[in-house]
């Protein structure tokens, strides 16, 4: 299956208009600092401002800019994202692929474990999960998060530049800088990004692992075998290069269900208090639906959100062709 | 019944059919005959009305114009007048309803009001195509595809249509469901107008009156079966036959030259052919009948190529040719076969020109000629028996085969040498120097042949005699050597007059037998024919003689194989 | 399909939770009581009931008896007490559930069929105007999370227009019996509802729709028309029942995310389902809730499940060969 996934992106009008959207929203993050002339979360006296030169989106109950908000929130966003996503895809290879690989009694057990995972309703797990161990975690887990974020990010980094030339620098490049960038933040939501990955890599393993399945088949792996090679080279040199088109589809649909998750969240409260994201704003400017600021608080931050999520979706969808080569085509039905 | 007046078909850019015109009278059953490709399956969708692409002309079902009716009415006309058998396919029947419901489901939506009336005509049909009624109630994908082939067939039949179109309707059978099939199809075709598309010949034998061939998105013959299939006019249903194994044939199996031309203004099948003139290039041919049935070719069907009337030759009081007439038709083997003394020799030599007849004459294709004169030797060559004798022992390789064209003043010096060697490549020979200078008593007998081939070709001769070609080589050289101008015929579209002693041989490569005895034909026919039905006793002595490996033959074998 | 990996998946997924909520408040330092609940209860509880309950969960013995007695309370139905609503967990969740059962059901009901049969018209008309506008616009709709649409549905309709209630599932003070009361119980279904199908209607909508422009690619269907049946005839029983089988997938993925797929919605509406419990249980840190909430949602799912597999063959032949 010889399929190019930046090709299948690029040809696609969704698809343009996806990365298109989702290229200011990288700006927006990334640029947020020059973009907004006040900090995040200054309190001013001037509560539910009306918009001005001043304050382009006004000022929330507390007198915090709600544009400055918007624009910071974006890293929080992306960053959960890309790195819930980042690890999630990591985590789904190297299980899809060994449990393809290795089978036997090994293979059944995760498979169970990842069935079981599938069903069980993540919410409120993640809820309960959440008030036991804080999201905000400190000391001596903290290098543990930093050192398996940049082992995963350098992993991908290669691998997405490796194998998918400018469409991995254009996901790795701003990835990177987003996080050094957000570097502020990653210790309050390293917690929560930790734990959404270890509950989203489950469906993407099973993906992995049907692809995995049918390319172990190949006659040049046995023959791979017949050199004496073992099932971790096999695994490196030859499968997971080919379950490219499959795990940039499923880094995708990971961004997409963490920016969700993530926002959901906040919504409900959960997350450090500290960090604006949009899901918090959306929850703030609830409270004070019944005033006309809805207009510029609840709006901007909402809309925001969807742009970002309708963007990675419609470059989901540009993928999906690549998988299932029966939507091709121009035909209409009626014919 | 059914009529199409210059039918035109164009799928995605691509001209299908290029102005198709039959008629099909009631209760005639017809075979349409092609390759893949050709056109057929097309042609059954338009009658049905179901193409999308861009379509002229007419087709008259009775007195309705087809392709003139909207939509909604077409739609009651499918599977209510028409219907079509078609060919089987994975998901061709709906994997999700159960046999019984698809073959019911058309008899409902068109002439049953009763349901329970329309499901035990479906099961009456069904059982009559041989399904086992167990299998009612199952799924597509539970049956085999013999199994679907007759749901498939039966599912047509249902609403009793005027016109039935079977699309391949045996092609994913195996053998044994095949006979079946052919058996309860002659049942479900009498009295009915039925249209048969197959690549398949023996199923357009077995089951129609009528056949036409497709090609290149016409008709270029359209006449009764049996007729067509013995002796075809047009030389692409002849190449279809030949190409088509069957144990009715005995020569062996031979492609086509060339590719077909779609684009061209003229005949479709002129790249191919071996009789085209420069009409063929220009216009299209039209379906108009030649003799007996309709032909599509400028030249009225397959002409002769070479025509003797009444040769004789005696030398002293030896009559050795007394009165001999032949056809040889263009692009075809005629095998002449007979003893040593039986004339066959001095009458290949005055077909090639080099002995002069006492009485009667030769033609080439419709022109009477002398058999003089440079464009005579042009136009037919001689190949020898036997090769050491025939090339001169002074010249080499590559000056024997530019010898002619030499002699014929045919081109520059550089223009020989080229031919030449190309020539010589093309009967398999290497065309490096080393070996083009040789001298004629370095090579092999099998190599001295083929120089002998060379030479015969490299004036582009358009009929080849091959006297006894292989009588001088070993029997594994020989194999070589007939193969070799096999593909020289195929590749190069010539019409062959093969001498021979050996009626095997014969057998093998031959499209018709002539058999010569004291220097007249005593039988003639088709190789097929000849072989199993001989009427003449010579030619019944001849097969008896022949070589055979069952254990009483094996004396002769040994004999034969020595000359 | 039911079978025996399925049903052992459903096995694991239980210990998993059950496991989950035994150790996880037990793996905290310090006293269990706390763990189980909270610092903020415990400080509110009084002696007596804070022996009580040390007693009833053995909370002061071995971890074994510990786990003995879990189990045990396990199988008397005993979740626990959820001091927050002053009554037993099991209590206060199968009060919720009914109405959770209703909300979701409902949606599931109408965002399935309608993304049906949007999904196979478009299908149909594959690359014209219907086609296009339909596409882009639930493209556009399925990038809003689903509390967003709440939300902006509540703006529009509860507070500018005013048209219908803000929150609850019911006027709980009218009084209201019979019809009237169905009434009113519709008119607060209204938002949520609607709210949940145009956030999951998208998702059925472009799995029906790829499935149909795969289907109609079929020979079966150039057959069906050769036999002269109706277009509609062809659309549905044809190639649109075909297309069903990756809806029948998520359709049995989203009854098992029924009950807890409904969170957010619920929480803007304050509708008093099992959502709704959970973000209260969460404000008030009521653990026992919590935990029983996620045994119960985890058992809908697996119940969902099992018979989801149960009803998978009967609609689709060709799932049994699929394996």
């Amino acid at each position: 299956m010889h399929i190019d996934p930046k090709r299948e992106v690029v040809q696609s009008k969704g698809g343009r208009i996806g990365m298109a959207l989702l290229l200011v929203v990288f700006l927006l993050a990334i640029f947020a600092p020059l973009l907004s002339a006040y900090e995040p979360l200054t309190q001013t006296t001037q509560i539910f401002a009306a918009p001005s030169w001043n304050h382009p989106l006004g000022t929330n109950h507390v007198g915090q800019d709600i544009w400055s908000q918007l624009v910071y929130a974006a890293r929080t966003s992306l960053l959960v994202g890309l790195l819930v996503a980042v690890l999630s895809t990591t985590l789904s290879a190297l299980f899809g692929t060994s449990a393809a690989l290795i089978g036997g009694a090994y293979d059944r057990i995760v498979m169970r474990l990842v069935d079981a995972f599938i069903i069980i309703p993540i919410i409120i797990l993640l809820i309960l999960l959440s008030l036991y161990f804080n999201p905000d975690l400190s000391g001596g887990s903290l290098i543990g998060i930093k050192v398996s974020i940049i082992i995963a990010v350098a992993g991908i980094s290669l691998y997405a530049v490796r194998n998918l030339g400018w469409v991995g620098i254009f996901i790795v490049s701003p990835l990177i800088a987003l996080v050094l960038l957000s570097y502020d933040i990653i210790p309050s939501t390293g917690g929560l990004i930790i734990i959404l990955s270890l509950l989203c890599w489950q469906g993407g393993a099973r993906v992995v692992r049907a692809q995995a399945l049918s390319l172990k088949e190949n006659t040049y792996i046995s023959a791979t075998r017949g050199f004496g090679a073992s099932i971790w080279y096999i695994m490196r040199r030859h499968i997971i290069p080919d379950l490219g088109p499959i795990l940039v589809a499923d880094f995708v649909f990971c961004v997409r269900r963490a920016v969700f998750l993530q926002a959901g969240l906040a919504f409900i409260g959960i997350g450090d208090p500290n960090i604006v994201s949009w899901g918090s704003m959306i929850s703030d400017a609830r409270e004070w639906i019944f005033l006309d600021v809805w207009r510029w608080w609840l709006l901007p931050a909402g809309i925001a959100l969807s742009v970002t999520i309708v963007a990675i979706t419609l470059i989901g969808y540009a993928l999906e062709p690549a998988l299932d080569p029966r939507l091709r085509g121009e035909i209409s039905a009626q014919n | 019944m059914l009529k199409i007046e210059e039918l035109k078909v164009s799928l995605g850019g691509e001209r299908v059919l290029q102005g198709i015109n039959l008629e099909v009278q009631p209760g005639e059953c017809i075979a349409v005959i092609g390759e893949s490709g050709a056109g057929k399956t097309t042609l059954g969708l338009s009658i049905m009305g179901l193409l999308n692409g861009n379509i002229s002309g007419k087709i008259y079902l009775g007195n309705t114009e087809i392709l003139a009716l909207s939509e909604e009415e077409i739609r009651r006309i499918r599977w209510n007048r028409v219907a079509m058998a078609f060919q089987n396919a994975q998901n061709r029947l709906n994997p999700t309803h159960r046999i019984l419901d698809q073959v019911v489901e058309p008899a409902i939506a068109h002439r049953y009001n009763n349901k329970v009336r329309a499901i035990q005509r479906a099961g009456e049909i069904l059982k009559e195509a041989g399904l086992a009624s167990a299998k009612f109630h199952e799924y597509p994908h539970q049956l085999s595809a013999g199994e679907q082939q007759r749901v498939l067939i039966a599912m047509a039949l249902i609403n009793d249509p005027e016109i039935l179109i079977l699309d391949e309707p045996i092609s994913s059978l195996d053998a044994s469901s095949r006979i079946e099939m052919i058996t309860f199809l002659k049942r479900a075709i009498a009295d009915r107008t039925v249209l048969v598309m197959t690549h398949d010949i023996s199923t357009a034998a077995r089951l129609t009156s009528k056949v036409a061939t497709l090609y290149g998105g016409r008709i270029v013959e359209l006449g009764p079966t049996d007729a067509v299939l013995l002796h075809p006019r047009h030389p692409y249903t002849r190449a279809l036959l030949r190409s088509y194994p069957n144990m009715t044939t005995t020569k062996d199996l031979q492609g086509i030259k060339g590719r077909i031309d779609r684009q061209t203004a003229g005949c479709a099948f002129n790249p191919r052919c071996t009789q085209t003139i420069s009409i063929c290039q220009k216009q299209v041919p039209p379906l108009v009948k030649h003799n007996r049935w309709l032909v599509a070719c400028h030249r009225g069907g397959i002409i002769p190529a070479l025509y003797v009337d009444k040769l004789s030759k005696s030398f002293g009081r030896l009559k050795a040719v007394d009165g001999v007439s032949l056809t040889l038709e263009h692009g075809e083997t005629l095998a002449l076969v007979g003893q040593s003394g039986s004339g066959k020799t001095t009458l290949a030599r005055m077909v090639a020109g080099i002995l002069k007849p006492d009485k009667g004459y030769i033609q080439l294709e419709s022109r009477k000629s002398e058999q003089k004169g440079k464009d005579y030797h042009r136009t037919v060559q001689l190949v020898f028996q036997n090769p050491g004798e025939a090339l001169s022992h002074r010249l080499t390789v590559i000056e024997s085969v530019r010898e002619p064209l030499e002699i014929q003043g045919i081109g520059t010096k550089v223009e020989r040498d080229k031919i030449a060697r190309r020539v010589i490549e093309e009967v398999e020979l290497p065309s490096i120097d080393k070996f083009l200078d040789e001298y004629p008593h370095h090579l092999s007998g099998g190599e001295l042949q083929r120089v002998n081939i060379a030479r015969a070709l490299v004036l582009n001769p358009q009929v080849l005699i091959a006297d006894e070609p292989t009588a001088f080589l070993d029997s594994s050289i020989q194999a070589k050597v007939l193969k070799l101008l096999m593909n020289l015929q195929e590749n190069r579209g010539l019409s062959m007059l093969f001498i021979t002693h050996d009626i095997a041989v014969a057998r093998k490569i031959s499209d018709r037998i002539a058999v010569m005895q004291k220097g007249k034909i005593v039988e003639e026919g088709s190789t097929s024919h000849v072989i199993t039905n001989p009427s003449h006793s010579y030619t019944k002595e001849l097969l008896n003689a022949a070589a055979e490996l069952h254990s009483e033959g094996k004396d002769e074998t040994a004999d034969h194989d020595s000359k | 399909m039911l079978t025996r990996q399925n049903l052992i998946t459903y096995l694991v997924a239980l210990f998993i939770i059950l496991t989950l909520n035994f150790f996880l408040p037990r793996m905290m330092p310090g006293n269990p009581i706390i763990a189980i609940y909270g610092d903020v209860a415990v400080v509110q509880m009084s002696p007596e009931l804070e022996a009580e309950l040390t007693e009833r969960f053995s909370l002061d013995q071995s971890l074994g008896n510990q786990f003995i007695s879990y189990w045990t309370a396990l199988f008397q139905g005993d979740l626990g007490y959820s001091y927050a609503y002053n009554a037993p967990v099991t209590e206060v969740i199968f009060g919720r559930l009914p109405w959770t059962l209703l909300l979701a059901g409902l949606a599931l009901i109408v965002s399935t069929t309608l993304g049906i049969l949007l999904g196979i018209e478009s299908g149909w008309r594959r690359g014209r105007r219907l086609d296009r506008s339909l596409l882009s616009g639930m493209v556009a709709i399925s990038g809003f999370p689903d509390f967003l649409l709440g939300l902006l549905l509540l703006l529009l309709f509860a507070v500018n227009l005013q048209l219908l209630p803000l929150f609850g599932a019911e006027n709980a003070y009218s009084g209201l019996s019979g019809f009237q009361r169905l009434m009113d119980i519709a008119k607060h279904l209204l938002l949520p509802l609607v709210t949940l199908v145009l956030a999951r209607v998208g998702g059925d909508y472009l799995l029906t729709r790829n499935a149909m422009i795969g289907e109609l690619k079929e020979p079966y269907i150039l057959l069906a028309r050769a036999k002269g049946l109706k277009q509609g005839t062809i659309r549905y029983r044809h190639a649109g029942r075909n297309s069903l089988l990756p809806i029948m997938t998520r359709t049995s993925i989203l009854l098992g995310l029924m009950v807890t797929g409904v969170l957010f919605v619920e929480v803007v509406f304050s509708y008093p389902g099992i959502g709704f419990t959970t973000y209260e249980a969460l404000t008030y840190r009521d653990y026992p809730l919590l935990q029983g909430l996620l045994l119960v949602s985890t058992f809908c799912v697996l119940t969902a499940n099992f018979i989801a597999d149960l009803l998978y063959s009967r609609i689709d032949p060709r799932v049994n060969y699929a394996h």
